[in-house]
């Protein structure tokens, strides 16, 4: 019973802050460092229905509503040093979510992921930009029914 | 008001009440002085009392005044037709248009005095006819037409005993004999007296039917007698006979004063007439003021060369016209038009309102109203940009398949449009594509959706995108 109490008190807080998390970044596994000349290199980045092990799950350019939730996951293996990038989310070519990610070296994985509702439906894209702007690649997806 | 009202003057109407004056002047100056116009002026009243009768609303009065004018207008060309033609055949194109009375052909009314009391004296009977404004060719019979300028001994002749018409009437129209042997009417008036003969009642019958006066010389009595109107009298005296006769053939001796008189007669019959026409003017057109609306594109003016109407908020505005019935029905939509100087335009979006000065309208036809009277003009730089394709998918998916990946030919394309409409364009869309149908990857073409329908594929770009696309098993 305490432990229900304890639960039920901690459940919100620890809710609110998973969600007030902008991102989520995890160190990848390969940690051989890179010279500190070499330029931030985005490897891949794709469009998820989810992120399981810190990899992208269903790769796709078109989701369905009913899933009511999309992640864009990145990874760079040339980090040259601890930056910050940006998933700029824009529906119908009107910026809908920006998302600044941290980056440590020598290389890193990150992602972000919106929530959708009915009205998101239509045309989406995501930027992904180093800390002053400059795009990586523009991802390009559609939300249907 | 007055400025309005002025304003809206028309070159046509300046001539319609010039040409009416002059039309109403010429009338009264061709039928003065006779019945005719006495009776046209009491129409012209009558009309006028049924406009203020229809005008204060009195229906049945309006109706049978208008109903009496009707007919008093028939009953002046029926009644009054020989007057009529006499005024009109009597007369060349020339009198009947601008020509006055003054400059016609002067009876010489002493060589008719000499020659009557000579006959009288003589003891030789005449009857001669003296017509004024009134035809008489419907009133005598047999004449024989003469057309002899006068002279005494040519008078004398005529009425010489054993001359053939020396029985019948010499007609006298201005310095000529036009007719002789001419038989008169006869009076059945009980009032004459016993000792005149025919040739009396024959100038009394004449002179109570008609304006004309008529001389009679008694041949057993040898005295002169003059007929006029209902009126028989003996005439002694050539002073007395001289008299007469010029006012008949009206060349009566006219002073400074009745010169002068008759000079202000016809100026004020003048102004007469146009203020009539103008009263006539004011009254009919404006009385029936109505109201048209007209549907008028609108023309941009003086455009920047460099730019283009990118959007216009309205392209064609309703006109509210007002103005005389008669104008109203006339108006044409190409006598009307709406433009707008963009010459102080700006690129981007630009608000006008329209006013009189952007409208033209005929004269006489003036603004009521502008719906709409503000319009929203968007210039544009046309410009050619590159920009991304993206698919437009529609429809869903079976839930086990996923759409993972597509590949575009062109993945860009360059589209060409204003600046101000590109501006906040970074995407392109295709038009829609159908997922339900869609269960293994493929290949399709579709075209572009452009929006807004403006924008242009620029040339030399394809105007259809082939999609490569990849469908997958979904994982769980």
């Amino acid at each position: 019973m305490r432990y229900k109490i304890l639960i039920s008190f901690i459940a919100p807080f620890f809710i609110i802050f998973c969600l007030s998390l902008p991102a989520y970044s995890q160190q990848n596994e390969n940690n051989s460092s890179t010279p500190d000349s070499a330029k931030l290199t985005l490897a891949h980045a794709v469009m998820c229905e989810v992120i399981q092990e810190f990899k992208p799950w269903n790769q796709a350019v078109v989701f369905s509503i009913t899933i009511g939730k999309v992640s864009c996951f990145t990874s760079f293996d040339s980090v040259p040093e601890k930056t910050y990038i940006y998933h700029n989310w824009y529906c119908r070519d009107s910026l809908s979510k920006q998302m600044k990610l941290f980056l440590q070296p020598p290389s890193w994985a990150t992602f972000s992921s919106i929530q959708f509702r009915e009205a998101d439906k239509g045309f989406w894209r995501v930027e992904v930009t180093d800390s002053e702007g400059n795009i990586f690649h523009v991802l390009r997806f559609s939300i249907t029914e | 008001m007055n400025e309005l009202l002025l304003s809206n003057i028309r070159w046509q109407d300046v001539v319609d009440v010039t040409l009416n004056s002059y039309i109403l002047f010429r009338l009264y100056v061709l039928f003065r002085g006779t019945t005719t116009l006495r009776v046209v002026v009491v129409i012209a009243f009558l009309w006028f009392f049924q406009r203020i009768a229809a005008y204060l609303g009195l229906i049945i009065t309006s109706w049978a005044v208008q109903g009496v004018t009707a007919v008093a207008a028939i009953i002046i060309i029926v009644i009054f037709r020989n007057e009529i033609r006499s005024v009109l055949q009597a007369k060349n194109l020339k009198a009947l248009l601008w020509g006055f009375p003054h400059g016609t052909i002067k009876t010489p009314v002493e060589i008719v005095v000499e020659s009557v009391y000579e006959m009288a004296r003589k003891r030789t009977g005449a009857l001669i006819v003296f017509p004024a404004k009134e035809d008489l060719k419907e009133l005598v019979q047999n004449g024989i037409a003469w057309r002899g300028r006068i002279s005494k001994e040519m008078i004398m002749s005529i009425f010489w005993p054993d001359n053939p018409v020396h029985d019948g009437a010499a007609i006298i129209q201005g310095d000529q004999i036009t007719d002789v042997g001419v038989i008169l009417p006869l009076s059945n008036r009980k009032d004459i007296p016993f000792y005149y003969g025919t040739r009396h009642r024959a100038a009394t019958g004449l002179a109570e039917i008609t304006d004309a006066l008529v001389i009679v010389v008694s041949e057993e009595r040898g005295n002169v007698v003059v007929a006029k109107g209902s009126s028989i009298r003996v005439i002694n005296r050539k002073e007395e006979l001289t008299t007469i006769l010029q006012e008949q053939v009206g060349v009566a001796t006219k002073g400074a004063d009745q010169t002068r008189n008759e000079k202000i007669k016809t100026g004020v019959a003048a102004v007469v007439s146009v203020l009539f026409i103008v009263g006539v003017w004011f009254s009919f057109p404006r009385g029936l003021e109505s109201m048209i609306t007209l549907e008028i594109p609108i023309e941009y003016m003086n455009r920047d060369p460099k730019t283009e109407i990118l959007d216009t908020s309205v392209n064609v505005v309703n006109l509210n016209i007002g103005g005389s019935g008669t104008i109203i029905k006339t108006i044409r939509p190409d006598q009307v038009n709406v433009k707008l100087d963009l010459n102080k335009a700006l690129i981007g979006r630009n608000t006008y309102t329209i006013t009189k000065e952007n409208i033209k309208l005929p004269p006489g036809a003036f603004l009521k109203g502008v719906n709409p009277s503000v319009v929203e003009v968007t210039l544009d730089v046309p410009i050619t940009k590159e920009l991304p394709v993206q698919v437009d998918w529609t429809g869903k998916l079976p839930e086990s398949l996923i759409l993972s990946e597509v590949k575009l030919y062109p993945e860009k394309l360059l589209i060409e449009g204003g600046s101000y409409m590109l501006k906040d364009i970074s995407t392109i869309y295709t038009e829609k594509v159908l997922l339900d149908n869609i269960s293994e990857s493929g290949k399709i073409s579709v075209k572009l959706a452009l929006d807004p329908a403006l924008l242009k594929i620029a040339l030399g770009s394809k105007d259809r995108i082939s999609i490569e696309y990849v469908v997958k098993k979904r994982l769980q």
